[in-house]
């Protein structure tokens, strides 16, 4: 297993789309922390955004937090169906994947293996952003305590890179639901475009959903309904519940989708 | 199933819908014969290779390799090598980074692989480095020759081996096959090259419309109908002459000459007549006669299809 575990990491670190895909999640930071540099914001404006930016400019190791708040809405979640809507369809498309198939390689070996290394570059991708972000923000405002304004919580450098790496595995990790549907997608298609914009698209349609409030408690089941509780780390500075909901919201979606993965793979007539 | 049978296909079927791309197909292929899979475009070749690598379910039936039946990921297919359709690989990655994953993903060590017999086989030289992206067709087709090569396999499925190579590629391959199954090795191929599977393959498997037309030896199929090309100096009195001799089923004009059906008798034997009967023979050649013999044993095979339709 641990074999072909490799044999798909080489597959995927070796392909040029993998390396521009990371490039700009690290990129993506920089910018920031050079935007924010030259035009400092100040507490006037609306909304959640204009207070992460503020913060990143008082101490450095806030800027991850905010590269994290503005690449996980919507970037961060099209690279990371990439990976997973990639993995089998991709080799489908190439012709390739029968030639994996004819090998004494069982499809459930070879499902898991694709479903792991999805997973290993889904959280690579949001720890670079944070990394990135870290690096770009010490650079640029230096390394101190931070103290949120209006709550007077302060954190220190210690407690904010804790924070970040639990943050780094609650986004990936609240976008289970959404890999695993993507990975779904991938074992019933050749088409590796159709099966990340599949995706995306139900997470997008998720955050509609998640926004008609008439739909009662329908929404709490949504799979991306408890996906931005993560920044209750920064500005709670406790595991709050909906953390522990977004978590748990999770796993029914996993089991499903993953459930319908194998099955339908191992059904499936390989005819590409 | 016989003992030594590698391949073994009993009433394969595979229904898609309504649809019978393959219908309650039986053959055996033993331990090493060159067999040719032959039919016309869509007569369930390639469904019928899929289902003995594991690539397809039949509807019903079995396919068996080494005396197993065979299921997806079998641990029989690490000692097969199959080129299904046309040889596909990961475009961004090098032919040589190709092979040692396809290898190393049935779990076997990259040395156990025999690669320098492989990349004798592909004759890529230093392109072996280079993306398989940049590749021509026929140096995929080589890559995917190599790739089949690997391990030395006990048994060969191959399917068009021969597409998309020069004719000096196409007979190192032809030459290949024969030392492989020199060797012990065992060849199961398809081909739309009928003059190729005369040259290399031992036994034939004919189908039609997913069915078992016939199997057996080359030469129990070429014996049920063989023809001859004449070039002679007078084609009137040739035609005469060879249309009433005995043991000629027909005699068609050519461009040059006349190309004769025999059914009982000998090109010597015509060749005798026509002298006698004053006749100049310039050229004298059995031609195509696998291809005569699978377009009348295909056309005999459609004439009863429609005659069962009507």
């Amino acid at each position: 297993m641990l074999r072909l575990i490799r044999t798909e990491m080489t597959k995927q670190v070796l392909r040029p789309r993998t390396w521009v895909a990371l490039g700009f999640l690290v990129i993506v930071p920089v910018i920031i922390a050079v935007a924010l540099k030259l035009n400092p914001p100040d507490l006037s404006g609306n909304g959640e955004g204009p207070r992460y930016f503020y913060l990143a400019t008082q101490s450095g190791l806030f800027l991850p937090v905010a590269a994290l708040r503005v690449t996980s809405a919507f970037f961060l979640v099209v690279i990371i169906c990439m990976f997973a809507g990639d993995a089998i369809a991709s080799e489908a498309g190439w012709g390739n994947l029968r030639y994996l198939l004819m090998r004494p390689v069982g499809r459930g070996r070879l499902l898991t293996a694709k479903l792991i290394v999805a997973a290993i570059f889904a959280v690579v991708a949001t720890a670079l952003v944070a990394l990135s972000g870290l690096v770009a923000g010490v650079i640029a405002f230096g390394w101190h305590s931070v103290t949120i304004p209006f709550i007077g919580l302060s954190q220190s450098p210690s407690q904010i890179l804790g924070h970040l790496g639990l943050a780094t595995l609650l986004i990936t990790w609240g976008l289970a639901g959404i890999i695993a549907f993507a990975f779904m997608l991938s074992t019933m298609t050749d088409s590796a475009a159709g099966a990340i914009f599949g995706a995306v698209g139900l997470y997008i349609v998720s955050l509609i959903l998640g926004e008609i409030t008439s739909l009662g408690a329908i929404r709490y089941g949504l799979p991306v309904h408890y996906y931005d509780s993560w920044s209750d780390l920064f500005v709670r500075n406790t595991f709050t519940d909906d953390m522990w909901r977004s978590v748990l919201l999770q796993i029914p979606y996993v089991i499903v989708f993953c459930g319908i993965a194998w099955w339908w793979f191992h059904r499936k007539d390989i005819t590409s | 199933m016989s003992g030594d049978a590698v391949v073994a296909v009993r009433a394969l079927t595979k229904r898609y819908g309504r649809v019978q791309a393959v219908a309650g197909l039986d053959f055996e292929v033993h331990r090493g014969e060159v067999c040719g899979l032959l039919g016309p475009n869509g007569a369930g070749k390639t469904t019928a290779l899929r289902m003995l690598v594991g690539l397809i379910r039949p509807t019903a039936g079995e396919a068996r390799l080494f005396d197993r039946e065979v299921r997806p990921g079998a641990p029989e297919l690490a000692r097969v090598g199959a080129m299904i359709e046309q040889a596909a690989f990961v475009p961004h990655l090098s032919g040589l980074r190709n092979l040692r994953l396809y290898w190393e993903a049935g779990g076997a060590p990259w040395a156990e692989a025999d690669l320098d017999g492989a990349l004798a086989v592909a004759g890529l030289g230093s392109a072996i480095e280079r993306r398989v992206k940049t590749y021509s067709q026929g140096m995929r087709q080589r890559l995917g020759l190599a790739r089949v090569l690997l391990g030395r396999p006990e048994l060969l499925l191959l399917d068009e081996p021969t597409n998309g190579l020069d004719p000096q590629e196409m007979r190192a391959v032809r030459e290949l096959l024969r030392r492989l199954s020199d060797h012990g090795a065992t060849v199961l191929l398809s081909s739309h090259l009928l003059a190729e599977i005369e040259q290399i393959c031992s036994h034939v498997v004919v189908m039609d419309k997913g069915q078992l037309v016939t199997a057996g030896t080359v030469s129990d199929l070429l014996s049920v109908n063989t023809s001859a090309y004449f070039e002679v100096d007078d084609v009137e009195t040739a035609r005469r002459v060879l249309t009433a001799a005995p043991g000629v089923v027909r005699v068609t004009d050519e461009t040059r000459g006349l190309s004769v059906e025999l059914d009982g008798t000998t090109r010597a034997a015509l060749v005798v007549s026509l002298v006698q009967a004053g006749v100049a023979v310039e050229t004298v050649t059995a031609r195509h006669q696998l291809e005569d013999a699978f377009l009348g044993l295909v056309g005999r095979h459609t004439e009863r299809h429609v005659g069962k339709g009507a």
